[in-house]
């Protein structure tokens, strides 16, 4: 294969740790072999040089929060055939969207900024980018994982269909024969949570944190309850459970709820 | 009529996070320097009001991929004094041992990916494999070897949650702690070979100002990545306690930014700042680089950002087989529990790009309070002012070509990490 005939990549970051390219950029074992199998147009945390063009696929990490990011995810969506939502930030808006909607927006940026600015793009509350924009794929994880994420991009690549992943951590986490931590009252959101993590937290004795955004199978009502019963306030379970979901969360929350 | 000219890099690459610079001149003189922002606000510091200790551990390392055990590390570093914890011997070791891991990830990342390329001519690490195929293997191998680490200590490569108030989830065993020192003595050589390649590099020296440099003091009489107390190139030392009276924020008209000062002037922050200020500290092969490379032109070259990080591979390589052997002697650790619900901590330590503050005002077992210094909020103003002079001296030299690269390579020694900064948005004063 010539560079001309491989197929055109690009991977894009707005507003976020950068942890889901940076996973990308640390897959020691495969990194060269991508550069090989694809041609690598825009990547610049990794490289000089964009070429922006017609891509084939673009992986996007990062939630929107400028103004001026909305009308680079428009571009971005008008040249590529393939739109990939990457990382928990893209997906359903990260941390910075834990309390998005809940209209103390303003309030919050005065507080870090202060009165009187005007700023040069304007900031704006987070939003996962399919509030703005079609997705065709979307690649949870705070970060991605690297098995998920080689297993999409090499079949977007060689054009195949990705296979959906509707699995809940508790899954991985039974899959590795860890302790159940909520069979000693610890609080743990494993099972509202969607999985890909190989259920990093409890392999260590720690508590799922709900960082992948939720799992639509995920029994919310119930698990509340049962957290409920284990003596933890409400008010801090909600709190908790929120913390990666963005907006999108709250649907399940109050389906879960009813 | 004056001419005008301005020069634009966007976006900056091989930096983490979104950036740009722009530079305008004026009558064959720099008018203005501005390294941008471009990321929006995330408003951490107001995410993790209402939180306890433990969920702002789960929250903050976000700010940043990078360094995410940093900010975990200075998390707990505050939290643990706001809520009185006092952690074993057993305990500081391991963190040790995960700061180490995390030194050799960000600066083996930086050196051979993010900046070797501009000296050597490439627009990527990958592209420098055909010539340089030894160096990018053995690279990648050294990176490799410090996410193994935060992946141990951490509990995942990026934004593990093993590492809780008070001690960890889960400890390495110890046949892992002594496979880790066999790596580490095996990648030492090619931590050394960094040293002479480097050394041989030309190094510009149009952008050549003094400036003053900031980082923390570690305890006793070794060389190291934590400490209580702050010391500057003046010689001066402060308690991090009074970390807002000694890094001063600043407003311009054309920028607003929570950016640092030090005595009303930019400052270094990063290996080049610890190197100069705790290098008579440095033993082993690490003294040796240091006694290789340091020059009295590193005070005024940022560009030797790069040289000190690749002593502190060396240190830090050498930091893990020490740090192992001590553990492998140790007591267990225990898990050490808060003493108090209400309190106020600042938690210091040097991430890899330079110090990272947390302070941390804690009420009734819930944060009332954050502030978040990151050490790319302290030296922009230095990467501007380096740049000015830099480009002062190619415009005087009217050697133009290229000068794009020139500031670029400036911004990127100082490993700069933009989502980090991701609260320093480029505004303007109605």
């Amino acid at each position: 294969m010539t560079a001309t005939d491989k197929p055109k990549i690009g991977i894009y970051g707005f507003t976020g740790c950068a942890g889901d390219q940076l996973l990308i950029i640390h897959t020691e074992d495969e990194i060269l072999n991508l550069f090989g199998a694809a041609n690598i147009q825009s990547f610049v945390m990794a490289s000089s040089n964009p070429i922006e063009e017609n891509l084939d696929v673009a992986f996007i990490e990062g939630s929107i929060s400028t103004k001026e990011e909305i009308e680079h995810l428009h571009e971005l969506r008008k040249r590529a055939k393939i739109l990939v939502a990457m990382g928990n930030c893209a997906v359903n808006g990260g941390p910075q969207a834990m309390y998005t909607g809940d209209g103390g927006y303003e309030k919050r940026l005065k507080k870090v900024y202060g009165e009187g600015v005007k700023f040069m793009t304007d900031p704006l509350e987070a939003k996962p980018i399919d509030a703005y924009v079609d997705v065709d794929y979307y690649l949870p994880g705070c970060p991605i994982s690297q098995p998920q994420t080689f297993a999409l991009i090499s079949r977007l690549i060689h054009g195949a269909i990705p296979e959906p992943y509707p699995h809940p951590v508790c899954h991985e986490c039974k899959l590795n024969e860890n302790r159940c931590l909520l069979l000693d009252e610890t609080f743990c959101i494993g099972p509202l949570t969607l999985g890909g993590c190989g259920s990093a937290c409890p392999n260590h004795d720690v508590s799922c944190v709900g960082c992948w955004g939720p799992n639509e199978d995920g029994n919310f009502g119930q698990h509340i309850k049962l957290l409920e019963s284990f003596g933890i306030p409400k008010e801090e379970i909600m709190r908790r459970i929120r913390g990666f979901g963005g907006s999108k969360i709250i649907k399940f929350i109050e389906d879960g709820g009813k | 009529m004056p001419s005008k000219k301005k020069i634009t890099i966007e976006p900056l690459a091989r930096v983490e996070g979104h950036g740009g610079i722009k530079v305008e001149i004026t009558d064959n003189k720099i008018s203005n320097v501005e390294v941008r922002i471009l990321e929006g606000p995330r408003l951490f510091e107001e995410l993790v009001v209402g939180k306890t200790p433990q969920e702002d551990l789960n929250i903050v390392p976000r700010i940043c991929a990078i360094c995410n055990l940093s900010h975990k590390y200075a998390a707990l570093r505050g939290l643990e004094k706001a809520v009185g914890v006092s952690v074993d011997s057993t305990t500081k070791l391991f963190r040790e041992l995960m700061h180490h891991g995390e030194m050799i990830e960000s600066h083996s990342l930086h050196i051979y990916f993010l900046a070797l390329p501009d000296f050597l001519g490439y627009d990527n690490a990958v592209a420098m494999a055909d010539k340089y195929g030894d160096t990018v293997t053995k690279a990648l191998q050294l990176k490799k070897f410090g996410n193994k680490i935060m992946r141990m200590m951490g509990g995942r490569m990026i934004h593990g949650e093993n590492p809780i108030i008070g001690g960890f989830g889960k400890l390495p065993t110890k046949e892992a702690l002594t496979e880790i020192k066999g790596e580490a003595l095996e990648l030492l050589e090619f931590a050394i070979a960094t040293i002479n390649l480097l050394g041989g590099l030309e190094i510009p020296d149009h952008m050549e100002r003094e400036t003053q440099f900031l980082c923390c003091k570690p305890p006793g009489e070794e060389y190291g990545y934590y400490g209580d107390i702050l010391i500057t190139s003046d010689g001066e030392e402060h308690p991090v306690e009074n970390y807002k009276n000694v890094i001063k924020e600043r407003v311009v008209s054309h920028s607003f930014a929570k950016r640092g000062q030090y005595n009303g002037k930019p400052f270094t922050v990063g290996a080049l700042a610890r190197v100069l200020l705790n290098g008579k500290r440095l033993k082993g092969k690490a003294k040796e680089a240091y006694d290789q490379l340091v020059t009295d032109r590193w005070y005024r070259n940022p560009l030797f950002n790069n040289h000190a990080q690749a002593i502190e591979q060396v240190y830090s390589l050498e930091g893990i087989i020490e740090t192992v052997n001590q553990l492998l002697a140790s007591e267990d650790a225990e898990i050490a529990q808060p003493t108090q619900e209400s309190g106020i901590g600042t938690g210091v330590v040097e991430a890899p790009r330079g110090t990272l503050i947390h302070h941390y005002e804690v009420k009734d077992g819930k944060i009332t309070a954050a502030d978040f210094i990151t050490p790319t909020a302290m030296f922009l103003d230095d990467i501007e002012a380096f740049i000015r002079t830099g480009g002062e001296q190619l415009l005087a030299k009217n050697q133009l070509d290229n000068i794009e690269l020139q500031f670029e390579m400036i911004a990127r020694a100082y490993d700069p990490c933009i989502s980090c900064s991701a609260h320093i948005v480029e505004v303007v004063f109605k």
